[in-house]
Order: structure tokens, then sequence, then C-alpha cells
């Protein structure tokens, strides 16, 4: 009953519009204040303690390392590289779309940024070889997604804050099935190049492909900076994110000279304006989960739906359209804070692996960025091509087809996640 | 006024850029006190940097509680915007004021929340000591492990935090019900790429729900309008 009250609440506050985080605090005060007897005192010691713990403050850091390499000068290197390693075969620079994407929204951390910045940059120059807008359009919408399963992911840190999981095994975990989704976008991709005999670059010589790498490569040693630390126990979770962030401050201001000495105060407000926000989202969130634990709300849901014969099959399934519905509505960070402290106890009962769990979580998030209503990848696109919604939605299918099979595979074959890790030890 | 947001701005930015060195000379603290070299190693091991967690999680917090405030003021504190978008301009109106009332109703609840608990766990205390009246049984209030603050001083992030941003949550208000506008966060923003003719995420939205309605013309007015502003 309790359970059908708070979210009621929740519902009605959100859907007027205010901000996720305020509807949070404010539904945990009505019921604080009319329905039960904890103790005001116990809430307010959240409020304090609510992120104080270490492993939370990963999150500023990658934003900060993540926004002072989110730069058209680092997206050009990236698209780059990847034409001349992908260039010459069918659908050329769509092809070179795709993985400038996966390496640019690894880095910059923000799917609607990456969006932006490869999509602005390599569109025009699509357009002029003589592909379609939509195809274009298409590929750099769902590419742009990619960010948030391929590691440092913002995201997975806030599923591990949710549920205490390891940060370092989920986005190990994160490595294949990243890899996975970008082969299939390419393939796609490739094969509608061909079907359709779009035109291809000539090829680059290694010369070539060794002088874009090396430019591009500080920006990707990011990714080996953060994975490389944290897997070989250098560093943890958050330290790798504050190396990173130091790092790539540096690869900006002295390396890649994109941004002057006097441009960092304002990457740092930026970054603090960014990651005040979600962890506001969080210091609420984690009030709100109090408050579900405290009138034992998963545990009940948990029993209820063992009782009712869910078996992990039905229950992925439900967890899937549940995701991929409120995805249409809310951004990854509050669907994960609220959802995962909710379907993370029945999943655990149920004999999923957590970490499995959260890589179906990430790439559930990963497609609501790109789907109607209201994918923000899909508006930051319609915005540099000019294409409306409905337009960019059909343009788009074809690779959200791609993705939704992709969750599938993700959903019922745990190995894509759980082998790497397994295999370095990590879980 | 001016003076306030650029304080501000200031110390977030301040609190950003020195919780991240902390954590850098400190690591880089943990490795370089391992190379045996021979002056150097014995100063470094004189050194102890074991408070540097404690110090940036208390940075951090600082940080998320006035940047909040920040944010409120930058617009990027969104919400489920689908079912008001789809409304009349007036009556979309009223709920974002009302939005904005939630925000400064809730925030100022924070405040006094934090404000009393942090009264009692020490400030009290703290404040009767420092003017010379009688402390009597008041508890000292307790300290945090490494630094060893008071953490009175350290949650009063908190209140003051929350302060600040109720009284952001109406300053937007104010400015919403005067103006109509309201200031939004372009998440798609990237430096160093041609924004010619960029629409923001926020001018989009508002289109689609023209374009739902089958307001074409009124949609045709705004744009107009915009671009005469520009």
């Amino acid at each position: 009953m309790s359970a059908a009250i708070i979210f009621g609440i929740l519902l009605a506050l959100m859907l007027t519009g205010m901000p996720i985080s305020i509807s949070l605090g404010l539904t945990v005060l009505t019921f604080l204040f009319t329905m039960t007897q904890v103790p005001l005192e116990s809430i307010a010691l959240k409020l304090f303690t609510g992120i104080e713990k270490f492993e939370i403050m990963a999150i500023p850091f990658f934003i900060i390392a993540g926004n002072f390499l989110t730069h058209g000068g680092v997206a050009r290197r990236m698209i780059n590289f990847a034409t001349s390693l992908v260039g010459h075969w069918y659908g050329g620079l769509a092809l070179s779309g795709v993985v400038a994407c996966a390496l640019f929204a690894a880095v910059s951390g923000s799917s609607p940024a990456t969006v932006v910045a490869i999509g602005s940059i390599l569109l025009p120059g699509m357009l002029k070889a003589g592909f379609p807008k939509s195809f274009g359009a298409g590929v750099i919408t769902t590419s742009g997604a990619l960010g948030i399963l391929i590691p440092p992911s913002i995201v997975m840190v806030m599923y591990s804050v949710a549920t205490n999981t390891s940060v370092g095994a989920l986005f190990m975990a994160g490595v294949i099935p990243g890899a996975v989704l970008a082969s299939m976008l390419g393939l796609l991709t490739w094969y509608r190049a061909k079907k359709f005999d779009y035109p291809r670059q000539p090829k680059a010589s290694w010369k070539e492909r060794f002088r874009t790498f090396r430019e591009s490569s500080w920006g990707l040693m990011l990714i080996i900076v953060v994975m490389g630390g944290i897997y070989t126990g250098i560093f943890t979770p958050t330290e790798a994110a504050a190396m990173s962030a130091v790092y790539s401050c540096f690869v900006a201001v002295f390396i890649y000279k994109d941004m002057r000495l006097k441009d960092v105060p304002k990457v740092l407000l930026n970054s603090a304006n960014m990651s005040a926000m979600l962890l506001y989202i969080i210091t609420n969130a984690v009030m709100f989960s109090f408050i579900l634990a405290n009138e034992n709300i998963p545990q009940d849901l948990t029993n209820w739906l063992l009782d009712k014969g869910l078996g992990p099959i039905a229950f992925l399934l439900a967890v899937n359209v549940l995701l991929l519905m409120t995805g249409n509505f809310m951004e990854p960070s509050s669907i994960m804070l609220i959802f995962a402290p909710i379907l993370f106890p029945v999943a655990i009962r149920l004999g999923i692996d957590p970490i499995h769990f959260g890589v179906m979580m990430t790439v559930n998030m990963e497609i609501g960025m790109c789907h109607p209503p209201v994918g923000l990848n899909l508006y930051v696109a319609s915005g540099i091509t000019k294409m409306g919604i409905t337009e960019l939605t059909i343009a788009v299918w074809p690779w959200l087809l791609a993705m939704i099979v992709f969750l599938i595979m993700v959903t019922y074959w745990p190995p894509l996640s759980i082998w790497l890790p397994k295999l370095l030890g990590m879980m | 006024m001016k003076f306030l947001n650029h304080l501000e701005e200031w110390f977030i930015t301040f609190l950003m850029g020195g919780a991240t060195l902390v954590i850098f000379v400190a690591v880089a603290h943990r490795y370089i006190a391992g190379w045996p070299i021979p002056v150097l190693q014995d100063w470094l091991l004189t050194l102890n940097f074991g408070w540097a967690q404690e110090l940036c999680i208390i940075m951090f917090v600082w940080m998320a509680k006035f940047g909040a405030a920040y944010g409120v003021r930058t617009g990027i504190h969104v919400g489920v915007d689908v079912l008001i978008n789809q409304m009349e301009r007036s009556t979309r109106g009223k709920f974002i004021v009302f939005g904005l009332f939630a925000g400064a109703l809730f925030t100022s609840i924070v405040a006094v929340l934090g404000g009393s608990f942090v009264w009692d766990n020490g400030m009290h205390y703290a404040v009767f000591h420092a003017i010379g009246l009688d402390t009597g049984t008041l508890p000292e209030g307790p300290t945090t492990p490494d630094l060893e603050w008071p953490t009175w001083i350290v949650y009063s992030a908190v209140p003051l935090g929350s302060s600040l941003m109720c009284f952001r949550f109406l300053q937007v208000m104010v400015s919403f019900i005067r103006s109509g506008e309201l200031p939004h966060h372009d998440h798609g923003h990237v430096d160093g790429v041609e924004e010619t003719g960029q629409v923001s995420t926020e001018e989009k939205r508002l289109e689609v729900r023209a374009v739902l309605q089958g307001d074409a013309q009124q949609d045709e007015k705004s744009t107009k309008s915009k671009e005469d502003a520009r």
C-alpha cells in the first residue's frame, strides 16, 4: 500500500515538470510528515552523509576529464583517424562516423555532446560526398549513444553507487559489449551502404594511418589511464578518475593546445555545474531509497514477484520493457538511481549476476537516448541536421532496431558481459 | 547581486580544481615516495596524505551544495516536461511556476532541517563558548576522523547551500513571471565546432509541441520573433 502511495506522489510531482531531484525530495518529505514514524533525525543525517562516499567522487572527476576533451579539435582528430582506418570500405565516411563516435563518446562521456561534435564536423562532408542526409543523421544519432557503455561511464558509476557493485568490474564488463555494439552498427552501415552503393574514400597509406593515430592517441590514452590504472591496482576507481582529469587537462592545454590556460576555470565551472546537478539527484535518490528500504518495499516486491512464479527470463523482459518506457521521459542517471535499488534485490534473488544486470540496464539507457519522443540525442541531432523529429525517427530506425537486437543478446547471454571481468579475476 | 554571482562561480570553480589537485598530489606522493632517491625520499616520507580523501570529499560536498544553487541559475536541473509541454502556453506557465515554487519550498525545508541539525551538533556549543556564555550540558559535537575538524562546520554546507538554492529558485520564479523566460542549459554544446544556425534543445522541444498541436502558425511566428531578437 505504502509503495503505491510513494510512487503515486512521485509520479504526480514528476509530471508537473519540476526537477527530478526536487520531486524525489518532496516525495520523501510528504511521506515522512504524514505517514510514517521514521525519526526526522535519521533523514536529516542522510542529507549530510548521502554523498559522503569516496566512490561517488569519481563522478565529478570523470566529468572534468570529459569536458576538457569535449572539443571540436579532439573530434576532428578522431574523425581523421577513423577515416584513415575504415574510410575505404563501403559507406566510408559513415563507417568512420561510427568509429569516431565510439572513440569520442568514450572519452567525452556525453552522448549529446558526441552527436553535436562528430555530427557537425562530419555531416557536411558526408553530404558533399553524396550521402543522403537521413543516412548520416541515423548513423551519428545512434552511434553517439555508445559512450554510455564504453568505459569510463558515469551511468555505470551511478549503478555501482546504487547497488554497491564494483566499478572496476562494471567498466571491464562494458568493454566487449561496447565493441560488439559498435561493430553491429558498423556492419549495418556497411551493408546498407553497399546496397545503395554509397561512395568510398581513397584508401589511406599506413603512414597516414600512423600519423592520425598518433594525433588522436593522446585523447584515447585517457581510456588506458582509467582502465589500466584500475586493473593493475595502481589506482582506485576514484583516483583513476582524478588522474584522468589531470591528464585530460594537460593534454587539452599543453599538447593539443585546443584551449588556453585561462579557459581552464571555465571548463571547471561547467563541470561543477553538471556534477552538482548529478550529485544533487544522488542525495535525494539516497533519501528516497532509504524510505523505500525502511518500508520494506524492495523486499515485498521481491516476494510478491517470486510468489507469482516469475522466472529470470520473464523478469528480465519486464525490466527491459519498463526501462525502455521510462527512457522515454527521464534521463539515464535518474532512471538508474530510482530503479536500480528496487530491481536489484529481485535480480539477486533470481540468481542474476549483478554485473550482468548493470550492463543490461546501461544498454537500456543507451537506447533510451535515441528513441522518440524525448531521446536527447534525437533532439540535438535534429538541431544540427535541421531535420524534424519525425523525419529523424524514420532515419534512425534501422540502427535502433540493431540496438534492440543487441539488447536481447546482452539480456539473455550473460557471458557477453561477464566473461572479460571473470577472466581478469575482477569478480 | 553581481558580486554574489561571481563569488558563487569562483567558489565552486576553486573547490573543483582544488579537490582534483589534492587527489593528484596524494597519489603522486604515494608513488614517488617509493622511489629510492636519497634526500627527496626522506622528506616525502615525513609527509602524510592520509587526510586527502576526506578533504576531497568535503570539498566536493561543498561544491555539490553550492553548485546545485548555481545550477538553478543556469537551468541545468531538468524534469519530465513531456506532459506540460503539450499544454497551452498559459497553463504551462502555471505549472512551471508551481515547479519552481516546489523547488523553493523543498530547499527551504532542507535548510531549516539542516540548520537545526548543525545547531544541535556542536554549533550551539561553539557559539556559546565563543561569546563566553555558560555551555552547560551542551554537546561539543563530533569531529571528522582524519582532519579532526568539527563536523558542524563541515555540515553547514547543507543549510548554507540550500538557502542559496532556495533564493535562486525564487529569483528564477520572479524573472519567469516577469519575462516568461527560463534559463536553460544546452547539453549539446561543444566548443570548437562551427555553430551555424544551431537550434537549442529547448527550442526544439517547444517546436515539437507546436507540431503535435498542429499549431504551425504560432510556431512560425515564434521563430520569426526569435530571429528578430537575434
